[in-house]
């Protein structure tokens, strides 16, 4: 008897033993490098790449003006690292696997960011979100003459020493062909804009590209040649196949054009991008970058910790002190976002309380949303007063925010006519003063959205609370999406501009859904003519000085009319090891200077 | 037998048909795929959003959409240019011969998009089984042999700590034991996450020990409620007549106990093993997706959060076809688990 309990015994604790055993054994392998040759010469100055977490915005001391472009990046210098040799391999994290490589068929943010590591960008932008020529020779203007005088022709020169990762030159051709792959309704491309706004782009040599509009178009800059293809390549598999949309280039491009090439993509796993052999600036410091697919946010920042991962972006706030307390550096770069609340203004669709601008204003000053970034943001950001709020040139004068006041909130909502019902809830004309804040279910939203039912209620208005997948809360007219059938008065979530161009189009009053316009993006059914005709002026003035007014001009109508209320500002967070150097980050084009980055082993 | 199967065969296909009609219907009502298809950070354009309704098919009656789906549409022709003639020839041959559509977001074949991650699944989740089979019976069998007693008191408070600890908690206080605080200890420690370091490459003992946490996190879990199983129909069998004479005759107690109670107490957990392996194609979502393992899980997840239909159709289908034919599986392995039992009659 005693023998068999014994049997049970130990069979238990093998169970047991196992399990620790498991996790006792050899730790993660090292990773294996190859030798190298040692660098002959001196290790850079690294440069100082550290901001404050909290310095997103902050508005310049001086009268901004329009940023210069700059010259272009020159190639990297030939210096040595600090490491002591070996291939230098860097780690990024990334929440969201790409779901195409080619520039056509995404614009999914994890995808695009690495288009600076093996495609090419006509120009790339800073860490100031200033524009440097990168394939051209230098970024059209009227002054250079590469605009006309009417707005219409945009002409690029190229440079005569770029090419593609196998040798072959780029020429006026790819662009040609991009822009013909773009618009030909057999490829299933994720947004043809602004391609179709041109009505042609011509090549009449091989380093001049011609692009004629049909009007002026003034936010050019900022959307066009986002990517490049290879036409030497793509030309006949479009040839064949009559479509690119199940081209092998799209999940493995053979060839690019940029510091790297893309070597492998296992689905759910990881990319990996190698040094190009033939990139015209030269050859970057690091040899190898993995890109691994981690989806959950929590486990990224196990990765960091664990040094499994050198980078990431997108962190969320509550995670910063913890990474800061592992040593990771914490970055964040404007990119235009802003989280923040667009209103129901429709009198037959809405509630009508929030036609009233005197309720609007009340609502911005019944919630203090300077605590919210307090609370939630750790302080690391601010209230944005305006819509342009990370795009100082373009909110200049700067808006001022309105202020935390529920007193004038109340007295405001009296003035209006609301008055305060047994309930505590304000009420005119037998109509009950209550409205649908909906958004989508990401965690923090979820806890904005309680504090500001509470400090709604405060002043007397009843706030039903709703939250969507965001493929449901952004389903169109045609899919009765909550957003944009009118079953939303209070809409939240983080939009830009054009950024960094400060073009908008969703308060357009053509853009309003209806069963003839199911796609329509206004869900705000605002049509305000005022408004209207300023946002389509804007988009044709080519001239900044001019534009520049026209955009201060929306933008004051915003905030006087409450048309959109900021919650928070949105920057890209970005969060890396030590080891990497040289780091900066651009807020259009995020690895624009990967080619001084370095990582030590 | 063989007249049974095949009637259970035939029996399936009018099954299946309901199942992808209520799948479908419930797919197209759940969200708009175009919805942040193209606009990348910011909300889709109207412009695009027509086009992409248009050449994804999606403009058309769901009955219609269903049956391109079903049959594919090589027989008729259709619009991608918008200028309401349909000019262009069709291209999807449908479920029927084979083909289950592309998939909207990946804009790549669904049947390579799941055939990519369905081995990564099967790995982990029949590693994960496997355990949870034979640590539950082991725990199952111990706990019936000596119920009541302290062993079995402390057994049962382990595994129902466990079971009642949620997926999320264990797979993350594991990675942050064993993936950073042995390594901030000097001690060995586990890789954190994915299936393999990319930097090593995809090795048989790499993706070993990228396996550690999450098969611990999911076999922890499941222990409890398997191992409870076999408990209780262990002790049923135990207390039988036929039992009670083997021990009369003086047999081992080691016979008694595997050869004739473990095989007739089986025929339960059989069943509830049979209604688990084909769910195993599904992954472990959140596993998956906390230890960023390549599995079905993580691309159902992922696809359903943007409305991709095909993709979710293409898994949902394969897993109910797997439900069924393990169903027969069941059966048969019943028939021959007990004598008594016969089919087809």
């Amino acid at each position: 008897m005693y023998r068999k309990r014994s049997t049970y015994s130990l069979f238990a604790l093998l169970i047991a033993a196992s399990f620790i055993l498991g996790a006792c054994a050899g730790g993660a392998t090292p990773t294996q490098v190859q030798p190298t040759a040692a660098e002959a010469t001196k290790p850079p100055v690294a440069e100082a790449t550290k901001p404050p977490v909290a310095e997103a915005t902050k508005p310049p001391a001086v009268e901004p003006t329009k940023p210069e472009p700059t010259s272009p990046p020159t190639a990297a210098p030939t210096t040595a690292s600090p490491s002591t040799g070996g291939k230098k391999v860097a780690t990024f994290l990334w929440t969201q696997e790409f779901d195409s490589l080619n520039p056509l068929y995404t614009n999914m943010w994890f995808s695009t960011s690495t288009q600076q590591l093996w495609n090419c960008w006509a120009w790339d932008y800073d860490e100031k979100n200033v524009a440097h020529p990168n394939l051209v020779k230098e970024i059209p203007t009227i002054e250079n003459g590469g605009i006309s005088k009417d707005g219409k022709t945009i002409t690029m020169k190229l440079r005569d020493d770029i090419q593609w990762s196998d040798g072959t030159p780029i020429t006026a051709e790819d662009f040609v062909f991009t822009y013909q792959m773009y618009v030909d309704p057999k490829n299933t491309v994720a947004t043809t804009y602004p391609y179709d706004k041109l009505t042609g782009v011509e090549a009449p040599d091989k380093q001049t590209v011609v692009m004629k509009f049909t009007d002026p178009f003034a936010p050019w800059e900022a959307t066009l040649w986002k990517g490049l293809l290879p036409a030497h390549i793509l030309k006949p598999v479009f040839e064949k196949d009559g479509s690119l949309d199940k081209a092998e280039y799209n999940t493995a491009p053979s060839v690019g054009c940029g510091p790297y090439v893309f070597k492998e993509w296992q689905s759910g796993s990881f990319a990996r991008f190698v040094t190009s052999d033939n990139y015209w600036l030269g050859k970057p410091k690091i040899d190898e970058i993995f890109i691994r697919f981690v989806p959950d946010s929590a486990s990224v920042v196990k990765a960091l910790q664990s040094g499994d991962g050198d980078l990431s972006a997108f962190i969320p706030y509550s995670d910063v002190p913890t990474l800061q307390k592992a040593g990771i550096i914490l970055t964040t770069e404007p990119s235009g976002y802003n989280e923040g609340w667009f209103f129901l203004i429709n009198k037959g669709k809405g509630h009508p309380a929030l036609v009233d601008v005197r309720v609007r204003q009340a609502i911005a000053m019944a919630v203090d949303r300077d605590k919210i970034n307090q609370d939630l943001f750790y302080g690391l950001t601010k209230t944005p007063a305006s819509y342009w709020d990370a795009m100082p040139f373009w909110n200049n004068p700067p808006i001022q925010n309105y202020p935390y006041d529920p007193e004038g909130a109340k007295k405001l909502l009296d003035e209006a006519g609301w008055v305060v019902g047994a309930d505590g809830v304000r009420a005119k004309d037998g109509k009950k003063l209550e409205l649908k804040y909906g958004t989508t279910i990401r965690d923090v939203r979820q806890q904005v959205q309680a504090i500001v039912q509470q400090e709604l209620a405060a002043v007397g208005i009843k706030v039903d609370l709703s939250s969507y997948n965001s493929d449901v809360f952004f389903a169109d007219f045609a899919h009765n999406g909550p957003t944009y059938t009118g079953q939303v008065d209070i809409q939240q979530w983080s939009d830009a501009p054009a950024f960094p161009d400060p073009d908008i189009h969703y308060w357009l009053c053509s853009e309003i859904p209806s069963a003839e316009k199911p796609s329509g993006t206004n869900s705000m059914f605002l049509c305000d003519p005022e408004l209207d005709a300023l946002i389509k002026l804007q988009a044709t003035q080519l001239d900044v000085t001019e534009r520049q007014k026209t955009i201060q001009k929306i933008n004051q109508i915003f905030h006087d009319k409450v048309y959109w209320l900021g919650l928070w500002q949105d920057p890209d967070v970005w969060a890396y090891n030590s080891k990497l150097q040289n780091v900066k980050f651009s807020g259009v084009t995020p690895f624009f200077n990967i080619m001084e980055w370095d990582i030590t082993q | 037998m063989t007249r049974y199967i095949i009637r259970r065969l035939l029996q399936a296909i009018p099954v299946l048909i309901i199942i992808s009609v209520i799948l479908f219907a419930l797919m197209m009502n759940m969200g708009d795929p175009v919805a942040s298809m193209s606009g990348g950070r910011s909300v889709t354009r109207s412009a695009d959003r027509e086009r992409l309704t248009r050449q994804l098919g999606l403009d058309k009656p769901i009955y219609v959409q269903y049956l391109y789906w079903l049959v594919g549409n090589d027989w008729t022709k259709v619009d991608l240019n918008g200028d309401g003639v349909p000019e262009t020839p069709g291209i999807r041959k449908g479920v029927l011969r084979g083909d289950f559509g592309t998939s909207m977001t990946l804009r790549r074949p669904v049947v390579d998009v799941i055939g990519e991650r369905l081995p990564n699944t099967l790995l982990l989740m029949l590693a994960a089984e496997i355990i949870i089979i034979l640590g539950s019976l082991l725990i199952g069998v111990f706990s019936a042999l000596h119920q009541y007693s302290a062993w079995d008191n402390i057994i049962t408070t382990v595994t129902f700590i466990f079971y009642s600890m949620p997926i999320f908690f264990i797979a993350l206080i594991s990675m942050y034991l064993f993936g950073v605080l042995f390594k901030q200890w000097g001690l060995p420690y586990l890789p954190t996450v994915g299936m393999f370091d990319p930097k090593v490459g995809q090795t048989t003992s790499q993706v070993a020990w990228h396996m550690v946490l999450p098969v611990l996190s999911i076999a922890l879990i499941s222990f409890a409620a398997y191992s409870r199983y076999v408990r209780s129909t262990m002790l049923e069998v135990m207390n039988q007549d036929y039992i009670r004479t083997a021990r009369s005759k003086g047999l081992q107690r080691r016979d008694i106990v595997y050869l004739h109670a473990l095989k007739n107490a089986s025929l339960p957990i059989v069943t509830v093993v049979g209604l688990d392996l084909p769910l195993l194609l599904g992954g472990a979502v959140i596993t998956e997706r906390i230890f960023a393992w390549p599995g079905m899980g993580r691309l159902f997840l992922d696809q359903l959060g943007r409305s991709d239909t095909p993709v979710v159709m293409g898994i949902l289908m394969m897993i109910a076809f797997a439900v069924i034919i393990f169903q027969i599986i069941t059966d048969i392995a019943y028939a021959w688990l007990d004598p008594r039992i016969r089919y087809g009659t």
